[in-house]
Formats: C-alpha cells, sequence, structure tokens
C-alpha cells in the first residue's frame, strides 16, 4: 500500500485560504500590509483614500517595492488590475504634483489583500520607472496611461499609444484637453511594426510589407472631396 | 453617391408580372428604369459592418423570428467587393474611420449606405474626443435609422425605405454621367 499521498494531504494549499474576504479580514490584512510596508520602504497613507488601502511610494523606491509586493509571501500580489493615472489640475484645495499614478493590486493567493499604489508626478517631470517585466499586463496598462495622460514610463520596450490613434496630438484625459476636440485620422496605422515582430518571433520570413494607405482616403479625410 | 432624379413626372411604370401569361409571355413592356431598380432593389447584398450593439439586433433581425431576407436583402456578403449594400451598425471612433472608408471605396457601383442606430448616426451619447459625430462624415448616407438600438422592425422599414429611394433613380441618367465623367487610361 502506498503511503506517498499522505505528504500531499499534510501540505497546505490555497483551497484551505477562507473563499470569501470579510470587511474585518481586510481590515486586518491593511493593517498589517501597511505595518510592513511602512516600515520596509517608508511609504505613507493616502489621506484622499477613505476607505481602503493606498500606499504613497518615491517613485526611487517604485520598483523595488513592487517586487516585494509581488513575491512575498505575505504579500503575493499576484494580479495587477490596472494601472491609471489622476489629473489634479484645479482640484479643489490641492497642492502638489499635478498627476498621480495609481497601481491597483489583488492578491489572487490571500483573499483579503487588495490594494492601491500610488506615486506622484510633477508636471515638469513626467518619468517614472516602467514595471512591465514584473507583471506583463503592465507593457499596455502603462501604453494606455502613457497615451492618455502623457505619463512617460522609462524602460517601457515600445511606449506608443494603446487607444487612440497615431495622428493624434496631446493626452485627452487631462483636464486641460477639451473633451469635444476631435482629431482625424487621415492613414491607418497598420502595426506592421508589430505584427512582424511577432512573426519574427515565431519563426517566419517576412518577404514584403504592403503599404496600407490610399491617396483617396487621404484626400476625403482631410477634408478634400 | 447616386443621385436619386425623377426621371419622368408621371414616375415609372410598374411592371405588371402578375398578368403575365406564365407560359407564353416572351416580352413585356416597360422602360428600363422601372425595370433596373426592379432588380437593384430586390436583390440587395448586404455588408454588414457592425461594431457595436445594433450588430447583434441585426443577427434578430436577419435570423428566423424577424426574417430581414423577405425584404429581398438576404444575401449578406462578407466582401464589399460583392456587395452593394453596406449598413453601418455601431459606434465608428475616428481609429476605425478610415477602415469604412475604404470599404466603401471597394465597393462597386451603385451602392448605398444604411446607418444605423444613434451611434452611427449622430455619434450617439459619445459626444467625446474618439467618436465621429455621424459616419456622414465619413461615407454619404442613404437612409439614418433612430433607435439604440433599433428594433428589427426599424430594420425592415429601412430596407423599405431604400427600396422606395431606388425606385426613383435613373439608370440611364446615371448612366450618361457616367459616360461624361468616364475617363479612359492606357
Amino acid at each position: 500500500m502506498s503511503h506517498s499521498h499522505e505528504a500531499h494531504e499534510t501540505a497546505k494549499t490555497w483551497a484551505d485560504e477562507p473563499v470569501a474576504a470579510t470587511a474585518q479580514s481586510r481590515k486586518d490584512a491593511q493593517g498589517s500590509l501597511f505595518a510592513l510596508l511602512n516600515g520596509k520602504f517608508g511609504v505613507t497613507l493616502d489621506p484622499l483614500d477613505s476607505w481602503g488601502l493606498t500606499v504613497v511610494v518615491e517613485k526611487a523606491k517604485l520598483r523595488e517595492l513592487m517586487l516585494f509586493l509581488r513575491d512575498d509571501q505575505a504579500c503575493l500580489f499576484t494580479t495587477l488590475m490596472d494601472i491609471t493615472a489622476v489629473d489634479c489640475l484645479n482640484w479643489p484645495g490641492h497642492e502638489g504634483p499635478r498627476f498621480s499614478v495609481v497601481y491597483i493590486l489583488r492578491s489572487l493567493t490571500h483573499i483579503s489583500n487588495r490594494m492601491r499604489v500610488k506615486v506622484w508626478v510633477e508636471e515638469d517631470d513626467l518619468d517614472v520607472p516602467s514595471i512591465h517585466d514584473i507583471w506583463k499586463i503592465a507593457n499596455w496598462q502603462e501604453r494606455e496611461t502613457f497615451d492618455q495622460y502623457g505619463i512617460q514610463f522609462v524602460g517601457h520596450p515600445n511606449l506608443k499609444r494603446l487607444l487612440n490613434h497615431h495622428e493624434f496630438v496631446g493626452h485627452p484625459l487631462r483636464k486641460d484637453y477639451p473633451a469635444q476636440r476631435r482629431q482625424k485620422l487621415s492613414m491607418n496605422d497598420p502595426m506592421l511594426d508589430q505584427m512582424e515582430a511577432r512573426l519574427k518571433a515565431q519563426g517566419y520570413t517576412i518577404l514584403d510589407s504592403i503599404p496600407e494607405t490610399s491617396p483617396q482616403v487621404e484626400d476625403v479625410l482631410k477634408g478634400g472631396n | 453617391m447616386t443621385t436619386a432624379t425623377q426621371s419622368q413626372a408621371s414616375g415609372p411604370k410598374p411592371i405588371d408580372l402578375a398578368h403575365q401569361d406564365a407560359g407564353q409571355a416572351s416580352f413585356l413592356t416597360t422602360n428600363i428604369d422601372a425595370f433596373i431598380n426592379w432588380g437593384r432593389g430586390n436583390s440587395l447584398w448586404p455588408f454588414p459592418f457592425g461594431t457595436a450593439c445594433c450588430a447583434i439586433e441585426y443577427m434578430a433581425a436577419m435570423s428566423s423570428r424577424f426574417d430581414f431576407a423577405r425584404f429581398a436583402t438576404e444575401f449578406m456578403r462578407f466582401t464589399p467587393r460583392q456587395s452593394d449594400m453596406l449598413l453601418v451598425m455601431g459606434t465608428v471612433t475616428y481609429k476605425q474611420a478610415p477602415i469604412l472608408r475604404r470599404i466603401w471605396e471597394q465597393m462597386a457601383e451603385p451602392k448605398w449606405v444604411l446607418s444605423f442606430g444613434a451611434c452611427a448616426c449622430s455619434g450617439g451619447f459619445y459626444d467625446c474626443y474618439c467618436t465621429v459625430p455621424g459616419i456622414d462624415e465619413i461615407v454619404p448616407v442613404d437612409v439614418y435609422i433612430a433607435g439604440c438600438p433599433p428594433r428589427p422592425e426599424a430594420y425592415m422599414e429601412a430596407a423599405m425605405l431604400l427600396q422606395e429611394k431606388i425606385k426613383d433613380e435613373s439608370y440611364m441618367e446615371q448612366r450618361r454621367q457616367g459616360l461624361q465623367q468616364k475617363v479612359y487610361i492606357g
């Protein structure tokens, strides 16, 4: 009779965790997480967040903090839900830098662990270290944040616009962008650079590139016709 | 786009096929516009440019309960080369606008454009930096249908309105204009 399965029975798995977080378990997790991070990285609480846990960290310590949050056994933030930014231009009573970049994190292992990390960004220094290598999804999320707010993620491999077209000028979710200023696109972006890179990575050979434009389309879209 | 010119003040004479003796008729008398328009209006080949929920409603309109095909618009083609009725159903962004324009250009004459729903007609509630406020900025539109999304009955009414419009067109006039404008290359 084999006893090999007994070792597995005693090992703790993710299934032993409670299946649903309660208000109390979240509160406990927030308290212990903040104590841990405050001691290790000197993070501060964000007074703008009245119900969850948002910590403010310096730019220089961002990558270090994120790696810790992903890998530490007490944190294990396996999922980066979103990256976005806040434009505090004309925010009532606001003093300090104009932008903040917000990282929304969630752990799938410790079910009560959820938090946000915030970095303040000055308008004349829009650089923020990229974390695309820590969570892969950050690649597109950072592109989106760059597109909409103009935050420059240093170290990003391909910081191009994600949602708006490539001829777009400005960053539409900034408070000083007129919401109804529309910008026409004269030529499609075939996105062949990314496509070719992917195909080459899979071992294909690119024979020739096909130009995507036609002169009639450009005339009409530029107001000709 | 094709101009809907009335060729005769009294309107073209309708074809009276019902009274033809099916076994013996070898000719019929009509005028060319009535005959061509009858053919065009009753064999519309739609190209669905569906970008949002109006296209979901189009699926309902196409399927058996409502059966859009009863209105001679059955043969859906997914290439613009083989279709003559462009159905724009849904929000069109500026990033997408050149694609829509290109599809319209690839369709052969005669061609018609139907704009379904609030977004395609006017941008809908997307009054913002990225949405085209009505596809008539990009392509000429023949029929606008209100609704968010329109009900299948509205799709049918659009088809019937378009057929009414096609009845007023003049093939001979288009041909004359086309001959005048024709440029021979090479």
